[in-house]
């Protein structure tokens, strides 16, 4: 219903809607006060004040490792790593470690107090996805960077000279560092499958492949087959490789372990998933879930590093053996090796598309590289797909093929966009490949088949055959496009007076998630203090964004009060109600959707004191600015008054408490255009970014500061992975890149300006209409990038990171 | 090799486990006596020789400045040395003996902002807030030096100064912003009106948390 020129569907396509329609229908019973206009809101779209802003200015925000003196008798702890790609550890020798001064305990695989259990890091909901392929220490090794010992000690320089006292002795094995090679049969087999528990489909160890697996909407084969008949469809192949990322959090994992005075384990750690964290420590530890607390304190930011156990368990080990409380804090020397990674792709694409540019069909295919553990492997490996092709979701065929394969190297995990960027630079390059070879404009191209308002969207489960569809109920994709193109000049481009520069701009579209479909639970409680202020506890994790303001904000809305009288703690899995964690751009829309139900919970009970205050019937009372109050009579009672009313009155005392828990089968995709502008010089190369502008539509945007924030923060990343990203290593997987100047993150002096629009929808599914912004912006830059250097000297950069010296020596072949 | 792995060939300094740090005579039993200036009051430490400033600082509450590389590349652990902006992390603690330093915690109250706390505060600067401490005490500097920047200015004076959570966008927005509220302030100070925090020392009633009156 969107798509005036849109290509006409396919029978199977049309038969597939059919029977899909009635299941998701384009209508929601949506509540109503969840639509506002602009002048109606009160506490959202606003730029309000970030809650934890002053304590950051002044450095008075806490984060794990500035705990450390609430513990006099804290032991600090350092990791021994392997130092081989791949092999056994024959022995360990410990003795002079722990005879060492000031060192508490020396654990190996064979202390006691280090759990035998496998299990995985990747945090995700039970039962995990992911392939239980680790141990907590490990005997075998399959990188660089796997531990092997660790130290607890007075300090961490006692620690660490410890380490270096520990003699390991290795059996060596080959080493696989390239996912192709290690598919190969002679290559060398880094896992045993009957060691490992596996749930992911078309695994096979002998191979390295942790997770293999196919979907087909429609007949991609039968869609070639005619256009290899037809002179007027165009088959398009393109093939794509990008690198590793590292999040470079800049709070390196960090966590203290004690035992508090019940006996039971806390953890004080930079996570952000509590709750599944304390689920996997319990399942590791073998005891009780209700013996673990986990304290999430300020996050010195995320971006799915920390959606991983990578410390936890080390860190717990060394407190049973030390008898004492540890903290462990991870250098940034082991964050560039040890930690976890955007997973290195290739992606492969081919296309039918009419010369009129309606496209036929798409066959995908990608192989990851997961390196030594396979945490995450298929759900990032299928996000390539399933998170970009809803763009153009009216393709009548289309097939996804992934591979995920163990090397040697470091653990691809869970990063922003997880998946998406790299299935992004494949199809958003592509997209302006076919438009080249059809000579039409890129943006027509991709408008002819643009995923629209009101569409089922059946592409984001093409790795169900289709099973998975949604219905899109907001998209403004095209507003996207065309404020986008204003704002970076798309239109009028002037080219530089010397002949040798010629400058363009490109473009990309984006889509992702909101959360994950089906999967996912946010909970939330809140309570009126006398004052008429309020409590609110979420198990939603603030790991810097901004989601304790939002909740507040969304909270606020409903109980028209200011959002500074809703006080928002951090999630405490003691305290907290339950939250699957901040990941997969959930927090606003799934935990936003169960504060907003809480707060509507305790907005009854307001309403039922200021009923019996005023003496009028609820239907009369409205609750705003700081008061209830009778729109027949105009009586009012302030929020204070009721607040006092129900702890201190003479009538029914009951202290007002809403809560509510939120789960959804839905998942509305934020949309976004990403363009670049750009100048290369064609003699060497070079180029320089004029500009990156990104427009998003996440809906009703809670917080307009924040979302920008959001978009300007993925926008960095974004540029970081098209230009700089990479890790490199020594034949023998040795790890190169150790530091923040070794990988190259950009810096304010050589990132180029970035500007964020916000293009307002209504997404009636979220609360007061919003969807996620999190992650949207980091898919885009690589391709739009790619496709303006394009447009400029006509050279196709189809690997990240973009380079001078690569576009050179296009340009001296071609 | 189509991952961007770059191979190259085995480095001539070896590669070992576990930390950076490369530790130069440590010894526990002969802690020394630091003497320095701390936010305006004499402060005396005990220290190891192999300690750095930030070090001691954290280890003795002053944890506002960060630990995110502890090789001087991040910008984290930004403080000022008798007025010049240092990476207290790579500044080994004996170098700092009678000298003055100054902290985050030095510069305002989350009732009392300093002007630069303040604009990054009103323009949203900030995020997950690792950086920040560093970031404004870099900022701080780079004002006093120019207390009217342009934009290519600020990106040059802050590009020691990592964030990875803003783009920097904001960041360098509120930098600008500080300058124009600090060059009002100035103006105010001239005409013999209120003192800035700059200039107030420990007799404002801001200096709360105990920072003046040992
Ligand atoms: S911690 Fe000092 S510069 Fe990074
Ligand atoms: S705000 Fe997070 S690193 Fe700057």
């Amino acid at each position: 219903m969107s798509k005036p020129n849109g290509p006409q569907d396919d029978d199977s396509h049309q038969r597939l809607s059919s029977s899909a329609e009635a299941e998701h229908p384009l209508e929601w019973d949506e509540s109503p006060n969840n639509r506002k206009s602009k002048s109606e809101r009160q506490a959202i779209s606003r730029r309000e004040e970030k809650t934890d802003a002053r304590k950051i200015v002044t450095g008075e925000s806490k984060y794990t490792a500035d705990y450390a003196l609430h513990f006099p008798d804290l032991a600090e702890a350092s990791i021994l790593r392997s130092d081989i790609a791949h092999g056994y550890v024959t022995e360990i020798d410990t003795s002079d470690a722990d005879a060492m001064d000031g060192v508490y305990a020396v654990i190996t695989p064979d202390s006691d107090e280090v759990p035998d259990a496998m299990y995985t890091s990747a945090g995700q909901s039970y039962p995990e996805p992911s392939p239980w392929d680790l141990n907590v220490l490990r005997r075998k090794v399959r990188y660089v960077g796997d531990p092997i010992a660790a130290v607890a000690a007075t300090d961490t320089q006692t620690a660490n000279k410890a380490l270096r006292a520990i003699d390991v002795t290795y059996e060596e094995l080959d080493a696989v560092l390239d996912p192709e090679e290690a598919m190969e049969p002679d290559a060398p087999q880094i896992h045993d499958p009957d060691q490992v528990e596996n749930i992911q489909p078309g695994a096979d160890y002998e191979r390295n492949i942790e997770a293999h697996t196919e979907g087909e909407i429609g007949d991609v084969d039968t869609a070639f087959e005619e256009a290899a008949t037809r002179d007027d469809w165009f088959v398009t192949e393109t093939e794509w490789k990008t690198p590793y990322q590292s999040h470079c959090v800049p709070e390196p994992h960090t966590t203290i372990a004690h035992r508090d005075e019940d006996n039971r384990f806390h953890l004080i750690t930079s996570t952000q998933v509590p709750y599944h964290t304390r689920r996997q420590l319990a399942h590791l530890f073998d005891v009780p879930i209700r013996d673990i607390r986990v304290t999430k304190p300020r996050i010195g930011a995320g971006f799915g590093a920390k959606q991983s156990m990578l410390i936890e368990p080390i860190t717990v080990a060394l407190m049973l053996a030390a008898d004492r409380p540890v903290k462990l804090e991870t250098t940034r020397r082991e964050q560039f090796y040890a930690m976890r990674f955007r997973r290195s792709a290739r992606v492969q694409m081919r296309s039918v598309v009419t010369q009129d540019g309606a496209i036929k069909a798409f066959d995908m295919s990608a192989v990851t590289n997961a390196g030594a553990y396979g945490p995450h492997g298929l759900t990032v490996t299928s996000s390539i797909a399933t998170k970009p092709l809803p763009l153009y979701t009216h393709t009548p065929n289309i097939r996804f093929e992934m591979k995920a394969v163990h090397t040697n190297l470091p653990i691809g995990g869970a990063i922003r966009g997880y998946g998406a960027p790299q299935g992004h630079f494949a199809l958003e390059g592509h997209m302006d490949e076919v438009a080249n070879k059809l000579g039409l404009d890129p943006i027509v191209l991709r408008s002819r088949n643009l995923i629209g308002n009101g569409d089922l969207d059946t592409a984001s489960g093409v790795t169900t055959d289709g099973e998975h569809v949604r219905r899109i109920r907001s998209c403004g994709i095209n507003d996207c496009i065309e404020r986008g193109k204003a704002a970076i000049g798309w239109e009028d481009v002037k080219q530089p007076e010397e002949d040798h520069l010629h400058r363009a701009c490109g473009v990309a579209l984006t889509a992702q998630k909101s959360g994950v479909a089906g999967d996912e639970l946010g909970a939330a409680h809140i309570r009126m203090n006398e004052d008429g202020s309020f409590i609110l506890q979420t198990g939603a994790v603030d790991i810097g964004p901004g989601a304790d303001t939002a909740m507040a904000q969304i909270a606020a809305e409903v109980l028209g009060v200011p959002p500074e009288d809703v006080l928002v703690q951090a999630s405490d899995t003691d305290i907290s109600p339950f939250d699957y964690g901040a990941y997969a751009s959930s927090t606003t829309y799934v935990t936003g959707s169960a504060v907003k139900k809480a707060a509507e919970d305790a907005r009854a009970q307001l309403l039922e004191f200021a009923s019996q205050m005023l003496d009028e019937p609820v239907e009369n009372l409205q609750a705003r600015d700081g008061a209830v109050r009778s729109t027949q009579t105009g009586d009012s009672v302030t929020i204070e008054d009721i607040g006092y009313e129900s702890i201190y009155g003479d009538n029914v005392r009951a202290q007002v408490m809403g809560q509510a828990s939120h789960c959804t089968d839905e998942s509305p995709p934020p949309f976004g255009a990403q363009f670049a502008d750009v100048t290369v010089n064609e003699h060497t190369g070079e180029f320089e970014i004029h500009q990156l502008v990104f427009a998003v539509d996440c809906g009703v945007a809670i917080n307009p500061d924040l979302v920008e924030g959001q978009v300007e923060g993925a926008m960095h990343m974004s540029y970081e992975f098209a230009v700089s990203a990479g890790l490199s290593f020594e034949n023998d997987g040795t790890p190169e890149t150790l530091g923040f100047r070794d990988y190259g993150m950009p810096t304010t002096a050589d990132q180029p300006p970035l500007e964020s629009i916000l293009v307002e929808t209504h997404e009636p599914t979220g609360p007061f209409g919003a969807k996620s912004v999190a992650e949207i912006p980091v898919n885009g830059v690589p391709p739009a990038l790619s496709n303006a250097i394009h447009s400029a000297v006509g050279v196709r950069i189809t690997d990240l990171p973009i380079t001078a010296e690569k576009i050179r020596a296009k340009l001296d072949t071609d | 090799m189509w991952y961007s792995t770059n191979l190259a060939p085995r480095a001539q300094i070896g590669y070992s486990t576990g930390t950076y740090m490369v530790i130069v005579g440590h010894c526990h039993t002969m802690p020394m006596e630091i003497e320095m200036t701390l936010n305006g009051t004499e402060r005396t430490f005990e220290a190891e020789r192999s300690d750095s400033l930030l070090d001691v600082l954290r280890r003795n509450g002053y944890t506002g400045a960060k630990r995110g590389c502890d090789t001087g590349i991040c910008g984290f652990c930004t403080v000022t040395v008798d007025g010049e902006p240092e990476r207290s992390c790579i500044k080994p603690v004996a170098t700092i003996d009678g000298t003055a330093v100054e902290t985050i915690e030095g510069i305002g109250t989350q009732d009392d902002l300093h002007p630069i706390q303040a604009a990054f505060v009103d323009n949203a600067a900030l995020q997950c807030g690792f950086c920040i401490p560093g970031m404004i005490m870099q900022s701080r500097s780079l004002l006093a030096n120019n207390p009217d920047p342009t934009e290519a200015e600020i990106r040059e004076g802050l590009a020691g100064n990592l964030c990875r959570c803003t783009g920097y966008e904001k960041i360098i927005d509120a930098v600008q912003d500080a300058a124009e509220r600090m060059s009002g302030e100035q103006t105010v100070v001239t005409d013999g009106g209120d003192l800035t925090h700059e200039t107030a020392g420990c007799s404002s009633q801001d200096w709360s948390r105990g920072e003046c009156d040992e």
